[in-house]
C-alpha cells in the first residue's frame, strides 16, 4: 500500500462523512486498521472491493475533495491506469480508496463514491 | 423450519448456513446482513483462523522478510458486529435434505433454512510413484504457504510440476529467493491453459532472465528419493534433482458434501443463476460451482476471486428475495517477477489474437476476437486496456483488427462501425 499504514491501533478512530451513489449523506466510523476501502465496505456501502484491495479492479473508486487529494500521495502507475479509464475520472480528486491508508490528517474528510461503470 | 433433531451448536431463526469460509462464503455471509437478512448467519470454517485472503500466499507470503500473516478477509470484530456465527476448526461431513440439517465434524448436528455450499477447490494431487514422499507440496492453504516457505531456502533445487498460475508464482518467488528452479511443463509453452502464444513466450523470457529454467512436453513419471523427494523422472528417463517438488497441476472442485447428498454435480456442483443447486433450499458459490455463462452460455467452472464474490452477491440476493448486480465479465490476475497479466474474459483457443503494442517494451495487451467481437483481453502491466476492455467485453463490441493492432489509437476507438449486441441480444443471451 502507498499511503500511511498504522501500527498504533490505541489511536482513535476518525469519522468519514460518504455521499453514496444517490446523494444520501453517510457519517462512519473510520478505524486505524482499516484502508479507507475497508472502512467503507465493513459499513456495507456499496463498494464491491472485488480485488481485495490490490488495486486491480476500481470498484472502490471514490472522489476526494481536491485540498485533501492534494495532500496524499502520488498514485501509483496501475492505481492511475485503471482509474483514467474509470467513469466520471477527476484528475484531481479520482482515488482506489483501497490505496488510501488512515491517517489523522484524513479525520472528518468527505468521499463520494464514483458512479458505477 | 428447524428440525427437531440433534443438538444444534447455534440456535438462530431461519439460519442460513455456510459451509466454507473462503472468500465466497465470507462474501455470501457479509452480502446477506448488508442485504438486511434477519435470520441466523453461520460460517462452517475448516480452518482455525480467521479466513484469509489467497492471493497473497503464491505472491508477497513467500518472500524474504514478508509477513507470516496473511490479510484477513475482515476484521475479528466484523463478525460479532454482524452477528455472523463462525465454527472454527469444523468441516461439513453429510446433509440430510429432509430434515434440513448438517452433519458436523465435531459430531454435532445443524438445522438450516438455507445451505450455502462454498467449499472451494483442492490441489489436484499428483498421482505418480513417489507424490508421497517428504518434500512433495501443493499450494492451496496459508499452512501450505508457510511450509513452502520455509523450504524455499537459497541453493534449494526446487522442480516445479505445472506452468500455470500457482507454479509461475512459486518460480518467481523461489528464484528471487536464490533458489535453483526447474519448471516442467507437459504442454509446449508455459500457461497454455488461459492464454495465447505471445503471452506465453513474454513470461518465458521474463522467467528466463530470472534464471528459471522450462522443461517443456515433459511428462513426469515418479519421484524419487529415500526419506525424502530426491528427484523427479520424466517420460524419456530424464531426472531432475531436486530438493523441493512443488505440484501446480489444477484443483478439483470440493463437491462430495453435495454429490453425496445426491445434488447434481458434473465436475463441480451444478447451478443456476441464482446459485441454487438442484435442491431448492441449498445454494453453492465460488470455486465448487459449475454453471452456464450469462455471458457466452459456455457451462464453466471458473477459479477466481471475482467469481467467488459475483456467485456470492447472487446467492445472498436470491436468499434475502433482492436483484442482483449485473453479472460482471470475469477476470483474473497473476504477478510474477513483479510484471502483472491482467485478463478479462474467457479466452478460447480458436480466438483471433491480436498484439497490441510492442512486447519488448514490456508493456502490451493482446485482444481476443469471436466472430468479430471482443472476447477477452490479456493486458501485461498495461491496465488502461483492461478496463476498457473488460466494458466493451460486456457490450459485445465489434472490433475492427486493423484498428486494434494499433497501440496508439484507444481501444474504445477501435469498434467497428456495425452495431453492438441489442439489449434484446443480451436478454435473450442471459435467459
Amino acid at each position: 500500500m502507498s499511503n500511511t499504514s498504522m501500527s498504533n491501533t490505541a489511536m482513535s478512530s476518525n469519522t468519514l462523512t460518504v455521499v453514496d451513489r444517490e446523494g444520501a449523506t453517510h457519517d462512519l466510523e473510520w478505524e486505524p486498521d482499516q484502508s479507507m476501502m475497508e472502512a467503507l465496505r465493513d459499513n456495507d456501502l456499496p463498494v464491491l472491493a472485488s480485488c481485495g484491495g490490490t488495486a486491480s479492479c476500481a470498484t472502490c473508486h471514490v472522489f476526494l475533495e481536491q485540498d485533501v487529494f492534494s495532500t496524499l500521495e502520488e498514485r501509483s502507475e496501475d492505481e492511475l491506469e485503471l482509474l483514467v479509464e474509470a467513469e466520471g475520472y477527476r484528475e484531481c480528486g479520482s482515488r482506489l480508496s483501497c490505496q488510501v491508508g488512515f491517517s489523522r490528517d484524513l479525520n472528518g474528510v468527505t468521499v463520494t463514491l464514483a458512479p458505477e461503470d | 423450519m428447524r428440525s427437531g433433531t440433534g443438538a444444534a451448536p447455534v440456535m438462530t431463526r431461519n439460519p442460513v448456513v455456510i459451509a466454507g469460509a473462503g472468500h465466497s462464503g465470507v462474501a455470501v455471509a457479509a452480502g446477506l446482513r448488508s442485504r438486511g437478512w434477519e435470520g441466523g448467519v453461520l460460517l462452517i470454517d475448516a480452518e482455525n483462523e480467521l479466513p484469509y485472503e489467497r492471493p497473497p500466499l503464491s505472491k508477497e507470503l513467500l518472500k524474504d522478510g514478508a509477513s507470516d500473516e496473511s490479510a484477513v478477509l475482515r476484521k475479528e470484530k466484523f463478525y460479532a458486529d454482524k452477528g455472523i456465527d463462525r465454527l472454527a476448526g469444523v468441516t461439513a461431513e453429510s446433509i440430510d435434505r429432509d430434515s434440513r440439517t448438517v452433519l458436523l465434524s465435531d459430531g454435532t448436528r445443524q438445522a438450516y433454512h438455507r445451505l450455502v455450499i462454498a467449499t472451494g477447490s483442492r490441489a489436484r494431487p499428483l498421482t505418480v510413484p513417489g507424490a508421497g514422499l517428504p518434500g512433495v507440496r501443493s499450494l492451496r492453504t496459508r499452512g501450505d504457504a508457510l511450509e513452502l516457505k520455509r523450504l524455499l531456502v537459497r541453493g534449494a533445487r526446487v522442480a516445479i510440476i505445472g506452468a500455470g498460475y500457482i507454479g509461475l508464482e512459486v518460480a518467481a518467488a523461489a528464484a528471487a529467493k536464490g533458489c535453483e528452479v526447474t519448471v516442467l511443463e507437459f504442454q509446449d509453452r508455459v500457461m497454455s491453459r488461459v492464454t495465447s502464444g505471445p503471452v506465453s513466450r513474454h513470461f518465458e523470457q521474463l522467467h528466463g532472465r530470472h534464471g528459471v529454467r522450462f522443461v517443456f512436453g515433459a511428462a513426469v513419471t515418479s519421484i524419487d528419493g529415500g526419506q525424502r523427494a530426491e528427484s523427479v523422472t520424466v517420460a524419456d528417463g530424464t531426472v531432475f534433482p531436486a530438493d523441493v517438488v512443488l505440484a501446480g497441476i489444477g484443483v478439483l472442485p470440493n463437491e462430495e458434501l453435495a454429490a453425496d447428498a445426491g445434488l447434481e454435480c458434473r465436475d463441480g456442483i451444478l447451478v443456476d443463476g441464482d446459485g441454487r443447486t438442484s435442491d431448492p433450499a441449498i445454494y453453492a458459490s465460488g470455486d465448487v460451482t459449475r454453471f452456464t455463462s450469462p455471458i457466452d452460455c459456455a457451462s464453466q467452472r471458473l477459479e477466481c476471486i471475482q467469481n467467488a464474490q459475483a456467485q456470492a452477491d447472487r446467492v445472498a440476493a436470491h436468499i434475502t428475495g433482492q436483484a442482483a448486480a449485473e453479472p460482471e465479465i470475469p477476470w483474473f490476475w497473476t504477478v510474477q517477477h513483479g510484471v502483472r497479466l491482467q485478463t478479462a474474459g474467457v479466452r478460447h483457443p480458436e480466438d483471433q489474437a491480436i498484439v497490441r503494442g510492442e512486447p519488448s517494451d514490456g508493456k502490451f495487451s493482446v485482444v481476443y476476437l469471436r466472430k468479430g467481437r471482443l472476447a477477452a483481453v490479456d493486458t501485461i502491466a498495461h491496465l488502461a486496456d483492461f478496463r476498457t476492455a473488460k466494458r466493451l467485453i460486456a457490450q459485445g463490441a465489434r472490433i475492427d483488427p486493423a484498428l486494434a493492432a494499433d497501440p496508439g489509437i484507444p481501444l474504445s476507438e477501435a469498434t467497428s462501425g456495425t452495431p453492438n449486441h441489442s439489449d434484446a441480444d443480451l436478454a435473450a443471451a442471459r435467459s
